[in-house]
């Protein structure tokens, strides 16, 4: 224990005596005189600058040194670093938050100590180093008490994602639900709170008894239910006709579905339109060829409910395919010897070990129909969900920050009983199929009623895909879509246009601003997403600690809230010390990783359920530590899930825009900011030509990360007995 | 413990490092948003953009633009407003901005040019306690599809009246006036022409004609231009932009009378680049800078008398405007009453 | 370089184990001799499985102290114990080769990789498996894929070697060879091995000494010989070697062993250290002859109830004033047929008398 405590605590030390403790940031007023300036650190600002808070800090730190360094004091040593690194995150944030810009952040504490002439701006290097060197201090401590079996890296593990979770979900939602009860004068009244969670537009039920419409929550929850079945039936039929059947074009089915995913929502929207609105392509064609009545049936559920399909199936593919190629062959080939004929092996074997995918699709699907944003603003009609509402009660005329607290209260408890609900439905069974034992069995075929059902519902839908596609792509190319179909090239070069001047190559496009920014934010929080959720999903899975419900809850709670909600909570998190953020492309990364990370964090616990847990503590019995174990077992055997999450991550970062339309400074722009201002200048061409660009470019990328992680490779032979014959043997 | 033990311990460390290695370069990444003047903008990109780019020619500075819709706009603001980041807010329809005076987020400033802007806009100035001024004006009106129409042979609506005619069941759009301040505007308007229950009359026998309330206030325009439906209920500068885009479209005020939104700039309370927010306003009042409108395509009515006004824009003369009151509809508690009501006795049967 | 041992002692001190209330072990302690190979013992949920993943490091005792070789390793993770183990599943990584599984342990402690891959061949060839090295886990018969999870846990000579049911998925001709490969490789090395099991023939079998545990506490401990002939309790007579249980009572001590009276019948039994009075005698099926054609004298008359013939011996089913007898007996030569009245005496060896 004692080398890694002694590394920790030299960087604690490092931070607070080395390290500039308050950030650099020049966007905050100057620090009251006497300021040291960004240079200085924790400890010599402190002694000079009479930021004397800042010197209690120097206690735990000596307290570990002392246990760390003399060895008379050895045993006391985990006490004693669980102790001083809990005081010491403490003192962190408890002075960050006491003390802000102007020196008491609360009255009362002005009240209670008198007047304080100075105050301090947000944290910086020093502070960050500072607060990680003690919470992991705190969390060796508690595993040389033995917690968490004495493994200091799971103990750290877990510290480190709680304090992130607090820190970047809790401290944000908490701002914005705290408003919901909001008198408008600043004060906090429960009949305010009661009142807007009870307000009639929120749960009438009118449409049932007469022409009325009913109440966004029934509206809301409705359109997921038929989403979240939608999109796992879709999501299953794809999986398994890509594993479990000889389809031949298994590759191309596997691009189509990925499509959806990395198509900038309203673009789906927009083609939709194109196709069954009004005056659209196959509406038209309709009503002459067959006389049906030209109607604008898409504006309402069915548009939505469409477009929701479309956009979240790929995301259930992800978390389908790697759950059906996980189940051991030899248990269906089990279930046959035991006189089960294919439909029933599928009923009684192939299906229940699904369970956990399916479950996780649909809750996953569910959830994202609840917070989707962007096609019921497009596509809604006057069919009114939560999402818009919130958004409406943010930034609509009525400017109402409370009544949106009040509906993310309530979207939150809907995305909670779904959690609930899935959890009763998996129970305690275990799933676990990759076992320690090779498995040589061969995937039964699909019985032939699935295998029919199947084809019929993945292939209509990958056609369907594929005509939708091709008109975007089409489009970019048009002079004005759906008006004058004259092919061009004018979008692009006014998009990408590159020009030789005197100093070299210029970058003269107007996309090329947005979408570098695009880029560098996306390829950034990719890794950081998948590393933080798998990471998650490997302490939900694999390591027992009392909470685990309540930490597996926490860590969906920012995927449950829509983008706009998080987009506002940042803001009042994060512009003010302790943390300041806003206007730096760090707070767009941190709010991807947080946003995204729950489907990592799904796709990893349900491949990580399937892998035997033998296999890790074999690992550890062999003198492998826990990090050895994640990366050279676990981590191979999930690489499934490390694709879905790594794309899913990417491709959101570079696709979503609700959450990050507040956060985008003048400074880093996104793509998906700028192409809604093309659309709501009504400049399709250049808003399609953009997103196709954005098509291509995120299809390489998801090639290149297939290509880089690799199938995961565990000697099972594939159902076609032509690949068998490669298989090296 | 052996080498490899250390080894692996060393190894474990790493994990660890790479957190801590991530979170700092991401804290010590610097705010590079300083420097420059920030501006939130409520117009079309392209007007932002150019206005952005001829401020920075003329002065020096730097201006970073970032659009933003009104009600996207003060939401920031009002988030921001412990500790701003945002010098200048510039553009987008008066009421925001009033109500951002209101809860005393913008800084009162009077600007040499004062005398020669326009009675509305110098309204707005005296309204909200000289923390805003008219930029633009832009009149509520309609735009319809002449391609449909000449189709169907209806006559193109011209009065608020027209629009209650059976030709156009289900032919109409209108934004939600809760979620959009130009249907907020029309609601106030058809309220100060018609007296409160003969609007909300007016408004009960529309319901008939609207196929959808729009989340947006400018997406009846592209809804129109693409044929989706006959008649929008828009800014005319909406409707004009679309005609521009190459859609057969037409707009017209109607003949009633109309109201309209004045576009606004105001300075953000506890801007650190006070100078240059002030040495913006100034450029945004000029003739000069409300020219780079119509270079760029945008034909609002520009505040300054002696600005020059673009031939496209809709005659504020020739529209019949009405004294529109934005002392009482701007106010918080009137828009709440007003939207409530809409809400139970419009939106309640609404399909 | 060859595989070598550093074999290690292990002992437990007043070791529990709770899961909230329930106590998986209980207060459990018990000295390993290094170089020697311990059988823990039991039926399912006995807590046998906990103890030896307790050794492991992959649980953590909630009380007492655990010692390896001396040192006290009760809060040690197991990555830092020098104890590997064989598991149940055998646990080998799908995705990697036999030889990558069987030098895993190397390669993740530092070793050089052309040394670990020298190291891994030389452990497959002392399981029988030189040769086998490219194959993937999946392309190996089970007893093949046991004796790689052996080379995988050997080759990094840890102080202790763990068996977590190791045979319980081979056929029952795989599982005595296993076994009995098994034994000589520990013996050979010299290892210290911990052996789980719920199969008693197998533990008497491999053994150094067995500890039986019930209910999670030890039961008894010693040598195969001591367990089987001086159980001290009636779990453990019954448990390993089966036994005819009945009751008798204790007449008297002296000299290392005791006298029981079994109705007119007295019987010299090992000493169990009991007070005279009421005893349980436990018979091994094997301790009963049946004599025919002679009633009286030191037996008891019986009658038997079934004859089954297994080439090697016989098996009787009888019917005494004692309650049902169980009989093995290697005389094939003159079977007594089902239905015929008999006489059973008893051998010397063989008889315990434990507590009621």
């Amino acid at each position: 224990m004692r080398p890694r405590s002694a590394v920790w605590l030299a960087l604690g030390w490092v931070g607070f005596a080395l390290l500039p403790w308050f950030a650099g940031s020049g966007t905050q007023p100057a620090i009251a005189p006497p300021s040291p300036g960004p240079a200085g650190s924790a400890l010599i600002d402190g002694l000079t600058s009479g930021r004397w808070w800042l010197l209690p800090l120097a206690l735990p730190l000596l307290l570990a040194l002392a246990v760390t360094a003399l060895p008379g004091l050895r045993a006391r040593q985990p006490v004693v670093l669980l102790a001083s690194g809990a005081f010491g995150l403490a003192w962190v944030a408890a002075q960050g938050f006491a003390i802000g810009l102007n020196g008491w952040a609360w009255t009362w504490l002005g009240a209670l100590f008198g007047p304080l002439p100075l105050g301090q701006g947000g944290f910086g290097a020093g502070a960050a180093l500072t607060a990680l060197s003690f919470l992991f201090l705190m969390t060796n401590g508690f595993a040389g008490l033995g917690f968490m079996k004495g493994d200091r890296f799971t103990a750290g593990a877990i510290g480190l994602v709680l304090a992130a979770i607090a820190a970047f979900v809790f401290l944000p939602v908490g701002y914005v639900l705290s408003g919901a009860g909001d008198t408008g004068t600043g004060g906090f009244s429960a009949a305010a709170l009661g009142a807007r969670l009870a307000a009639p537009d929120i749960w009438r039920l009118s449409c049932l008894t007469e022409a009325k419409s009913c109440g966004v929550v029934w509206n809301s929850v409705f359109l997921a239910v038929l989403t979240g079945i939608a999109t796992t039936l879709l999501g299953l039929a794809f999986a398994l006709v890509a594993v479990r059947t000889g389809f031949r074009a298994k590759k191309l089915l596997r691009v189509l579905t990925v499509l959806p995913i990395i198509t900038p929502p309203f673009v789906i929207s927009l083609a939709v339109i194109l196709l069954f609105g009004r005056n659209g392509t196959v509406t038209l064609a309709m009503s002459d060829w067959f006389g049906l009545p030209v109607s604008r049936w898409i504006y309402g559920l069915p548009g939505v409910l469409l477009t929701q399909t479309l956009a979240f199936t790929p995301i259930s593919f992800l978390v389908m395919i790697g759950v059906v190629q996980g189940i051991g062959p030899s248990l269906e080939e089990a279930a046959q010897t035991l006189r089960a004929s294919r439909w029933v092996t599928f009923r009684t074997v192939t299906w229940p070990l699904m369970r956990p995918g399916v479950a996780n699709a649909f809750l996953i699907s569910f959830i994202e129909s609840l917070a989707d944003f962007g096609n019921p603003l497009i596509l809604g009609g006057n069919f009114e969900v939560l999402s818009t509402k919130i958004y409406f009660a943010v930034v609509g005329a009525q400017n109402d920050p409370g009544r949106a607290a009040a509906l993310g209260i309530i979207l939150l408890c809907l995305c909670l009983g779904a959690f609930w609900v899935q959890r009763q439905w998996l129970g305690k069974k275990s799933y676990a199929t990759v076992g320690g034992k090779g498995d040589n069995g061969i995937p039964s075929q699909l019985p032939r009623g699935v295998k029919i059902a199947a084809y019929a519902t993945a292939l209509p839908w990958a056609a369907f895909t594929f005509v939708l596609y091709g008109l975007i792509l089409f489009g970019g190319f048009t002079e004005n879509w759906g008006r004058n179909n004259s092919l061009t090239l004018r979008h692009y070069i006014a998009a990408f246009d590159l020009s030789w001047g005197p100093g070299g190559l210029i970058w003269s496009g107007r996309a090329w601003g947005s979408l570098f920014t695009t880029i560098e934010v996306a390829a950034l929080s990719a890794p950081l997403t998948a590393a933080v959720g798998l990471l998650t999903a490997y302490l939900l899975v694999r390591q027992s600690f009392k909470g685990r419900g309540a930490f597996e809850f926490l860590t969906m709670l920012s995927f449950a809230i829509p983008g706009t909600v998080i987009g506002i909570s940042y803001i009042l998190a994060f512009n003010q010390p302790p943390i300041e953020l806003t206007g730096t492309v760090t707070i767009l990364i941190i709010c991807f990783v947080f946003r995204n990370m729950p489907v990592s964090i799904r796709a990893g616990v349900a491949a990580m359920s399937q892998i035997d847990r033998s296999l890790d503590e074999c690992s550890l019995t062999l003198g492998a530590g826990s990090v050895q174990t994640i990366r050279r077992v676990i981590l191979p055997l999930l690489r499934p899930a490390i694709v879905a999450s790594l794309v899913y991550s990417f491709v959101r970062a570079i696709t979503s825009i609700s959450a990050v339309i507040f956060l985008v400074s003048p400074k880093y722009e996104l793509a998906t900011a700028y192409i809604v201002g093309r659309v709501e200048q009504g400049d399709f061409g250049l808003a399609i030509a953009y997103s196709s660009a954005l098509i291509v470019l995120m299809s390489v990328v998801i090639a290149l990360i297939q290509f880089a992680v690799g199938e995961r490779r565990i000697g099972r032979r594939t159902a076609t007995p032509v690949t068998l014959q490669e298989k090296p043997v | 413990m052996t080498s490899a033990g250390n080894w692996i311990k060393s190894a474990g460390l790493g994990l660890g490092a790479l957190a801590a290695g991530s979170l700092i370069a991401l804290t010590a990444i610097p705010a590079k948003a300083q420097g420059p003047l920030t501006v939130l903008c409520g117009v079309q990109e392209e007007w932002c953009k150019a206005i952005a780019v001829a401020f920075e020619k003329k002065t020096g500075t730097a201006v970073a633009m970032s659009r933003k819709s009104a009600g996207e706009a003060l939401a920031q603001i009002r988030a921001e407003s412990a500790n701003p980041k945002t010098d200048v807010w510039w553009g987008g329809p008066g009421d925001p901005h009033l109500q951002a005076a209101e809860e005393g987020l913008t800084l009162a400033y009077e600007s040499p040019q004062y005398a020669d802007l326009q009675p509305w806009a110098q309204s707005q100035y005296k309204q909200s306690q000289g923390r805003s001024v008219g930029i633009y004006a832009g009149a509520l009106g309609f735009v319809y599809n002449t391609e449909l129409l000449g189709k169907r042979k209806i006559g193109a609506p011209k009065c608020w009246a027209d629009l209650l005619r059976p030709e156009f069941k289900d032919e109409i759009q209108i934004a939600n006036p809760n979620a959009s301040g130009t249907a907020y505007t029309a609601l106030a308007t058809l309220v100060q022409i018609l007296g409160e229950d003969g609007a909300f009359d007016y408004l009960k026998k529309l319901n008939d004609n609207v196929n959808q309330y729009t989340k947006s206030g400018s997406a009846p325009a592209a809804a129109v231009a693409r044929s989706e439906t006959l008649v929008g209920i828009i800014f005319m500068h909406d409707g004009i932009n679309q005609k521009i885009n190459g859609f057969p479209v037409d707009v017209a005020a109607p003949c009633e009378g109309t109201g309209y939104e004045i576009g606004s700039v105001s300075i953000i309370k506890g801007t650190k680049n006070l100078d240059a927010a002030k040495a913006f306003y100034e450029y945004a009042l000029s003739p000069e800078g409300q020219a780079t409108g119509a270079e760029t395509k945008q034909f609002q009515m520009p505040s300054n008398r002696k600005a020059a006004i673009p031939p496209e824009a809709p005659k504020l003369e020739a529209i019949r405007m009405i004294d529109y009151n934005f002392q009482k509809y701007g106010t918080a508690e009137e828009r709440k009453r007003l939207l409530s009501r809409w809400d139970a006795e419009i939106k309640a049967v609404a399909r | 370089m060859s595989i070598a041992s550093k074999p290690a002692g292990v002992e437990f001190r007043n070791v529990s184990r709770l899961y909230g209330n329930t106590a998986a072990v209980n207060d459990v302690s018990f000295t390993i001799e290094a170089g020697t190979l311990v059988t823990l013992l039991g039926p399912s949920g006995c807590g046998k499985t906990t103890t030896l993943r307790m050794i492991a490091g992959l649980e953590m005792a909630s009380s007492g102290t655990i010692l390896i070789g001396g040192k006290d390793v009760t809060r040690l993770p197991a990555t830092d114990r020098n104890v590997t183990m064989v598991f149940q599943s055998y646990a080998l990584f799908p995705h990697m080769t036999v030889a990558d599984n069987v030098a895993y342990g190397l390669v993740v402690s530092g070793v050089r990789k052309r040394d670990a891959a020298a190291k891994a061949a030389e452990g497959l060839e002392l399981v029988g498996l030189g040769g086998y090295g490219q194959r993937l886990p999946s392309e190996l018969s089970g007893g093949q894929q046991q004796r790689v999870a052996v080379a995988r846990a050997l080759v990094l000579e840890p102080e202790v070697l763990l068996f977590d049911e190791p045979l319980s998925n081979l056929d029952a001709k795989l599982r005595r060879k296993m076994r009995d490969d098994i034994r000589e490789l520990q013996q050979k090395l010299g290892l210290t091995s911990v052996y789980v099991t719920h199969d008693q023939e197998e533990a008497l079998a491999v053994s150094d000494r067995i500890i039986v545990m019930n209910k999670s506490v030890i039961a008894q401990s010693g040598t195969p010989d001591e367990l089987y002939r001086r159980p001290k309790n009636r779990f453990v007579a019954d448990f390993i070697g089966g036994a005819n249980l009945i009751d008798g009572e204790l007449v008297g001590r002296g000299g290392g062993t005791a006298t029981v009276a079994l109705g007119r019948l007295t019987l010299s039994v090992p000493d169990p250290g009991l007070p005279a009075g009421e005893v349980l005698l436990a018979i091994r099926p094997n301790a009963i002859r049946l004599r025919t054609g002679e009633t009286g004298g030191d037996g008891i008359p019986v009658t038997v109830r079934k004859a089954t013939y297994l080439g090697s011996h016989m098996e009787y089913g009888l019917t005494s004033e004692f309650g049902d007898l169980f009989v093995v007996d290697p005389n094939v030569a003159s079977p007594v047929p089902a239905g015929a009245s008999a006489l059973a005496t008893f051998t010397g060896d063989g008889i315990a008398a434990v507590a009621r």
